[in-house]
C-alpha cells in the first residue's frame, strides 16, 4: 500500500490543527468552516468520479439531494430514527449512482455530462411535483431533526465526517485501485488492452461517488434542519464543487479538500464587498487564472514550493513521494 | 498441437468497405509470422478483430482452440494474447512502472485494494524490455518514440500474454532503436513467445519471422517464407516498395 510514517504524521498533524481550531475562531467563522467541510466532501465524491475517471459530471447535486432529500423525508415524515434514515439514504444514493453511470457505458465527454445536468434538473423538477405532500415542493423542508446544536457541536460533527471520509479515501486510492481509477481517466481503451474491465472500474468510482454523496448530503440535511430545493439544485452550487476540486487538484484527496477551503473563503472574503452574483464573477475569474497558471491545482503549487524549498536544504528526493 | 491463433474465414465490412475478406491464416505456438501489406490493406483491422476491439461480420477467431469471438477484451488478454499499438498509447502522467502496473493488474476490484504492487517484477520487466534504471520514474512525455514503443511492449508483457501482436513496432525508430526492439524481439522468441508481427520495415521484419503473410484489400495474397513472398508477382505488384 506504499504508507510512510511521515504521511501518517501529516494526517494526525492535521487532524490535531482541524480539531483544535474551535478554540481559536468566531462562531461566525465556525459556521464558514462547517459549510467548508461539507463542500469539501461534495468535492472529494465529484473527484472520485470525475477527476479520477474523466467522466465529468454536471449533476452531483442529484445525488447529493436524494442522500438528503431521502434522510430528511424518512425522520419527517416516517419517523425513522436517523441512525437508520441515514444508511438508507445512502443506499439510494448508491441506487443514484448507478443511474448515473448506465449513460457513462455509451456516451463521453460533454454529451455524459449534459445528461447529468439534465438528471439534476429532471429531480429539480420532480420533487416539486411528485409528492410535494412528502418532499415540501417548491418550499422544500424545514423542521427537519437536526444532529447537533450550536456552531461548535456542528464543527465538531462536520470536521469529523470529512476527516474519516477523506483519510479512507486516500488509503483506497493509494492502493492499486486508486493507479487503476486514474488509468482510466488517462486512455480508457490502454486501460482495456492491459486486461482490465472499465465497466467494473467505473461502476466502482461511481458507487463510491455516491456512498460519500449520499453521506455527506443526509448529514448536511441533519446539520441544516432544513431543504431548499432551489439551492441545492443550484448551478452555483454544482460548479462551487466541481471548481474546489478543479483549483484544488483533481485526482487527489488533498487537493479538493484544500480547494474547498480556498473557495469558501474566497467567498466569504468577498461577501462584504460584492454582496450579489458579482461574487461568483470574481470567484470564477480567480479560479479560471490560477487553472491557467497551473492545471494540477493548489496542491502542484504546494507541491513545488515544497521539493524547492526540501532543494536548497540538498535532501534527496524520494519518487512519487507527493500528497 | 493446437496452434496458438487460428483465424477462419474472417471478414469484417465497414458500411460498403470490406477492410477484412474471407481472411484464414494458423499461427503454431512459439512461432512468428509476419503480416504485411500496403497502406490501408486491412493490418490493424485484424489486430482490432482479434483482440474483440472490432467485432467481425463473421467468420472465426480461435486462441489454443478456444472460440474468443464472444469474449470481451480484457478476457482474451487472460487467455493470453495482447497487442501493440501503432501510436503508442501509455497512460500520460504515469511513470515507466506505473504503466507496467497497469498491465500487471488482477482484473479484480478486491485484489486491487488489497495486493500491494508487484515493485520487483515491474522493474524486471522494465529493465526487460530495455529500459534504463534512470528512465523507470519518466513519464511517457518524456520518452523517445523507442523508448515508447518499449514501454507498449513492457505493458504487452506484464498482462502475461503468449500471443503478441505488434503493429509497426519499427515505425519511427532510429537505427539503433530498430536494433535494440529486434535484439529483444529474439530473446522473446527464444523463451517462447508466439508473435504476429506487422511491418512496413521489411528488412527489419526479414530476421525476426518464420513466414509471412501478405494482405491487401484486406484479401490474402501470398503466404510462405520471407524470400518466397517477396518474390511473389502478385505481392510485388500491390506492395510498393518492396524491391
Ligand atoms: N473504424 C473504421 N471505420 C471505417 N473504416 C475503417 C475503420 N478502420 C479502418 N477502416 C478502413 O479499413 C481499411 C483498412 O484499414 P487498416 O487500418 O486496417 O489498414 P492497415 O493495413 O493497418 O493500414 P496502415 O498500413 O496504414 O496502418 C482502410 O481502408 C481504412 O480506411
Ligand atoms: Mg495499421
Amino acid at each position: 500500500m506504499n504508507l510512510r510514517w511521515t504521511h501518517l504524521a501529516m494526517w494526525l498533524a492535521f487532524v490535531c490543527l482541524m480539531m483544535a481550531i474551535p478554540e481559536f475562531v468566531s462562531k461566525g467563522t465556525l459556521r464558514t468552516l462547517i459549510f467548508a467541510n461539507f463542500l469539501a466532501i461534495f468535492a472529494i465524491s465529484w473527484d472520485v468520479l470525475s477527476g479520477r475517471t474523466g467522466y465529468i459530471s454536471f449533476g452531483h447535486p442529484f445525488l447529493i439531494g436524494i442522500g438528503a432529500y431521502t434522510s430528511a423525508i424518512l425522520t419527517k415524515r416516517f419517523d425513522v430514527p436517523i441512525e437508520y434514515a441515514i444508511p438508507a439514504a445512502v443506499l439510494m444514493t448508491m441506487v443514484g449512482g448507478i443511474i448515473v453511470f448506465l449513460p457513462a457505458l455509451r456516451i463521453k465527454g460533454s454529451y455524459f455530462a449534459l445528461v447529468t445536468l439534465a438528471f439534476m434538473e429532471l429531480m429539480y423538477q420532480l420533487v416539486q411535483v411528485i409528492r410535494p405532500d412528502l418532499t415540501g415542493g417548491t418550499r422544500g423542508m424545514s423542521g427537519v431533526q437536526t444532529l447537533t446544536r450550536g456552531a461548535v457541536n456542528g464543527y465538531y460533527m462536520s470536521v469529523s465526517l470529512m476527516l474519516a471520509i477523506a483519510f479512507s479515501m486516500w488509503l483506497l486510492m493509494r492502493t492499486q485501485l486508486g493507479t487503476a481509477l486514474s488509468a482510466v481517466g488517462m486512455n480508457e481503451e490502454s486501460v482495456r488492452g492491459s486486461g482490465l474491465s472499465t465497466t467494473k472500474l467505473k461502476l466502482f468510482a461511481f458507487l463510491t461517488s455516491a456512498f460519500v454523496a449520499g453521506l455527506g448530503g443526509a448529514f448536511y440535511v441533519h446539520y441544516l434542519g432544513s431543504i431548499a430545493p432551489r439551492a441545492l439544485f443550484d448551478i452555483n452550487f454544482l460548479f462551487t464543487i466541481i471548481v474546489a476540486a478543479l483549483i484544488g487538484g483533481a485526482s487527489t484527496i488533498i487537493g479538493p479538500m484544500l480547494g474547498a477551503f480556498f473557495l469558501t473563503f474566497l467567498l466569504e472574503f468577498l461577501r462584504p464587498y460584492l454582496p450579489g452574483a458579482e461574487r461568483y464573477f470574481i470567484y470564477g475569474t480567480i479560479a479560471l487564472l490560477l487553472y491557467m497558471y497551473e492545471p494540477k491545482g493548489l496542491i502542484a503549487i504546494i507541491d513545488k514550493y515544497w521539493q524547492r524549498t526540501r532543494g536548497t536544504f540538498a535532501r534527496k528526493q524520494e519518487p512519487g513521494e507527493s500528497l | 498441437m493446437t496452434p496458438a491463433l487460428k483465424i477462419s474465414n474472417l471478414v469484417k465490412k465497414f458500411g460498403g468497405l470490406v477492410a477484412t475478406n474471407d481472411l484464414s491464416l494458423v499461427i503454431e505456438d512459439q512461432q512468428s509470422v509476419g503480416l504485411i501489406g500496403p497502406n490501408g490493406a486491412g493490418k490493424t483491422t485484424v489486430f482490432a478483430q482479434i483482440m474483440g476491439e472490432h467485432r467481425q461480420t463473421s467468420g472465426s477467431i480461435e486462441l489454443y482452440g478456444h472460440e474468443i469471438s464472444n469474449d470481451t477484451t480484457p478476457e482474451r488478454i487472460r487467455r493470453g494474447v495482447s497487442r501493440t499499438y501503432q501510436v503508442p498509447r501509455p497512460f500520460t502522467d504515469m511513470n515507466v512502472l506505473e504503466n507496467i502496473r497497469v498491465g500487471m493488474m488482477p482484473n479484480n476490484i478486491w485484489k486491487m485494494i488489497t495486493s500491494p504492487p508487484r515493485h520487483s517484477r515491474e522493474t524486471e520487466i522494465a529493465l526487460s524490455v530495455g529500459f534504463a534504471k534512470a528512465d523507470l520514474t519518466k513519464t511517457p512525455g518524456e520518452l523517445s518514440m523507442g523508448d515508447l514503443r518499449k514501454l507498449e511492449m513492457a505493458r504487452t508483457i506484464a498482462t502475461g500474454t503468449k500471443v503478441m501482436l505488434l503493429d509497426e513496432v519499427f515505425a519511427g525508430l532510429t537505427v539503433a532503436e530498430i536494433a535494440q526492439i529486434t535484439t529483444l524481439i529474439q530473446s522473446m522468441r527464444k523463451d517462447g513467445m508466439t508473435f504476429l508481427i506487422v511491418s512496413h520495415d521489411l528488412k527489419a521484419l526479414e530476421p525476426l519471422v518464420d513466414s509471412v503473410i501478405a494482405i491487401n484489400y484486406g484479401r490474402k495474397i501470398a503466404e510462405g517464407s520471407f524470400s518466397d513472398v517477396m518474390n511473389d508477382s502478385a505481392v510485388r505488384s500491390s506492395y510498393l516498395g518492396a524491391a
